[in-house]
């Protein structure tokens, strides 16, 4: 505005300004307009639903005359959770430990998966095909009963266990690398688990190409002038530019491996959940105590990647 | 193998005398035929990785129950059979429960896609004071597990209200209009509609992503041109945005009918979508009405053939719509 007053015609310059700031001020009434029912809906079923559960984490449910009743119980219910239930805090142990496990995985086959598939090369359509196949499948049922009959029912046809076993005796590599046995076990439950880790690729690889793509090609036409080979093209170029994808995938695998079905402790509380009525509150208690660790899990997380990541890749990528 | 050994000795003579350009050109040359050979391969490994199971699941579908008995068939069974897909589409009601699922989830799915965009372009496009906070809140969406709030939201369906509004209603008048919307379309209608349902965090992420790449100067124009913002969306957002819609209709289709947790706990058993009748396909009851004990290996072959019947509906779709889902991932632009 004051650059405005300093030129020939002050008052017009002032008039301008009023209105396009009425033009501001309306776009920002039809902004809210376009989100308005998306605010009633987060209020309804979001906001609202998210106090309540925290509430009757603190209140003894009983269900009677066809309605539920809550009475204040204080920490009660998340001192049962944690103390005296026998298996939820091990649970809880558990489940992280397989977390960490298997993130790095997912996070790392599903990269490797999504660089493959966006070069080009015969057959890409197909293979890109292929590899989608699991965002349709995997997210359901069909993988839990999949994976269920094939590991635990019929031993003789077990998919997982005799893939592992006949691929590799991981045992015998591990002892000809004379390496720790931790690691071979940790390698071993790997390729155990390496279909529910592939199959839970989909979406990861989906995101990460999406990304790939809105990389713009001058940067690799200039590291190609510039003589940069392709290794150095990956480390300095691609990761870098999808930094802020990798978050997306990283959480969005956190997710996904939190609320899985077969997570111990989602099932746990589920099954008490759709038990008596008065086993709610602690189920409420259990899945606030699981979040909250693997929220802080999650911020601990974050904060690393944007502190040692994203600040020298941001100006890295730009530069 | 002689031959081969002096073609081999060969090419490493006409290597070795060549000039330094030819040999860079041939280092680069073996290098890209190295990638290319590891490439598929790697592929084709993983690929088998993804295949197996669907072998598996294909093959034992129609085995009898004779060749579960037989350690010597590991994938096809001499004599197939198609019993195992009469015995599954009777324990699944596959007529009707496709039809509570087209009727309750994949219309919620369509209702999502549109509610959705609305939300992404009022948050991509316009500025407001709350929009930072409302961003923060889509953040919470994708993170925070539908579970956390079942429970809550299934008491709220039994007494619907909004604030409290009809609630006090019921106190003043002591009519009660609170509508109960348990076991009708409703508890998956209105999540849609008021963009919050299945994961509708996500979707608006990939919605907003797309907006804020899409040139702003036609939407400019338009403005100019005096059409109002719904039009502006209507005629110029929405058409140039069938890259973004692809990709999110494919998710929200795969999504809406692959849940399970959602419609069993909304509905009752009458209006079970396919998913939740799929879950409970190896329950007691089920087994009951087939007439075979828990030891029946036949009952693997039930599961898989439903499974089967549950996948290749939305296979069919995917098959549809997969050229142009694979090719809308290359421009959807997704960064985070």
């Amino acid at each position: 505005m004051t650059e405005n007053m300093n030129t020939a015609a002050p008052k017009n310059a002032v008039k301008k300004h009023k209105k396009h700031k009425g033009i501001e001020s309306l776009k920002s009434t039809y902004g809210r307009l376009f989100v308005l029912h998306w605010e009633i809906g987060l209020i309804l079923f979001f906001v609202m639903p998210l106090f309540q559960s925290f509430y009757y984490a603190f209140c003894d449910v009983s269900f009677s005359g066809g309605e539920y009743h809550f009475q204040y119980a204080g920490l009660k219910n998340f001192n049962y959770a944690w103390n005296e239930n026998a298996n939820f805090s091990n649970n809880v142990s558990l489940s992280l430990t397989s977390i960490v496990g298997s993130l790095p995985v997912i996070v790392i086959i599903s990269l490797i998966l999504a660089l493959l598939l966006n070069q080009n090369f015969r057959g890409r359509l197909f293979f890109r095909g292929l590899y989608f196949l699991p965002v349709i499948i995997a997210s359901g049922v069909v993988i839990e009963l999949l994976f269920k009959t094939t590991t635990a029912d019929v031993s003789s046809s077990g998919v997982s266990d005799s893939f592992a076993a006949n691929m590799l005796q991981i045992d015998d590599i591990m002892a000809w690398l004379s390496l720790p046995t931790e690691i071979g076990a940790y390698f071993g439950g790997l390729l155990n688990d390496i279909f529910n880790l592939v199959w839970n690729c989909g979406i990861q690889i989906v995101l990460f190409i999406s990304g790939m793509q809105s990389i713009p090609d001058s940067l690799y036409e200039v590291s190609k002038v510039e003589g940069a080979t392709k290794w150095e093209e990956f480390w300095f170029i691609t990761l870098p530019m999808l930094a802020r994808t990798l978050i997306l995938v990283i959480i969005f695998t956190i997710v996904e491996l939190v609320t899985a079905k077969d997570n111990v402790v989602m099932s746990q509380a589920y099954t008490l959940m759709r038990g008596a009525a008065t086993s709610y509150g602690t189920a409420s208690a259990m899945l606030w105590i699981y979040f909250i660790i693997v929220g802080v899990f999650m911020a601990v997380l974050m904060g690393v990647f944007s502190q040692v990541c994203l600040k020298r890749w941001d100006t890295g990528g730009r530069s | 193998m002689t031959k081969i050994f002096d073609n081999i000795k060969g090419l490493y003579l006409k290597y070795k005398n060549a000039s330094a350009e030819a040999r860079y050109k041939a280092v680069l040359k073996a290098n890209s035929v190295f990638m290319a050979v590891l490439r598929y391969v790697i592929l084709i490994a993983i690929g088998y990785i993804i295949l197996y199971p669907l072998f598996y699941m294909i093959c034992s579908s129609f085995r009898t129950k004779d060749s579960f008995y037989d350690p010597s068939i590991v994938w096809i069974s001499p004599d197939l059979t198609m019993e195992n897909f009469m015995d599954a589409l009777k324990v699944l009601k596959y007529g009707k429960s496709v039809v509570n699922t087209l009727l309750y989830e994949i219309v919620s799915a369509g209702i999502q896609i549109m509610s959705c965009s609305l939300v992404a372009y009022g948050l991509a496009r316009f500025e407001f004071k709350e929009k930072k906070i409302l961003t923060f809140f889509m953040f919470l969406l994708i993170l925070v597990p539908s579970q956390m709030m079942m429970l809550p939201i299934f008491m709220n369906y039994s007494k619907l209200d909004f604030l409290g509004f009809l609630g006090l209603v019921d106190k003043l008048t002591g009519i009660d209009i609170r509508p109960n919307v348990l076991n009708s379309f409703w508890t998956f209608y209105l999540p849609a509609l008021l963009g919050v349902g299945i994961r509708s965090g996500l979707i608006i992420y990939i919605y907003i992503q797309f907006f804020k790449g899409l040139p702003k100067e036609l939407e400019e124009a338009s403005w100019i041109d005096g059409a109002g913002p719904l039009k502006t969306y209507l005629r110029i957002a929405l058409p140039s945005s069938g890259v973004v819609i692809t990709t999110v209709t494919v998710f929200s289709l795969i999504w809406h009918w692959n849940d399970y947790s959602l419609s069993s706990m909304y509905l009752y058993a009458e209006k079970w979508p396919l998913a939740v009748r799929l879950s409970e396909i190896t329950s007691a009851e089920a087994m009951g009405t087939l007439r075979l004990d828990g030891n029946d290996p036949r009952r693997i072959a039930i599961m898989m053939s439903g499974c089967l019947m549950f996948v290749i509906p939305i296979l069919i779709v995917y098959l549809i719509l997969q050229k142009k889902f694979v090719k809308s991932i290359d421009r959807v632009g997704i960064t985070g």
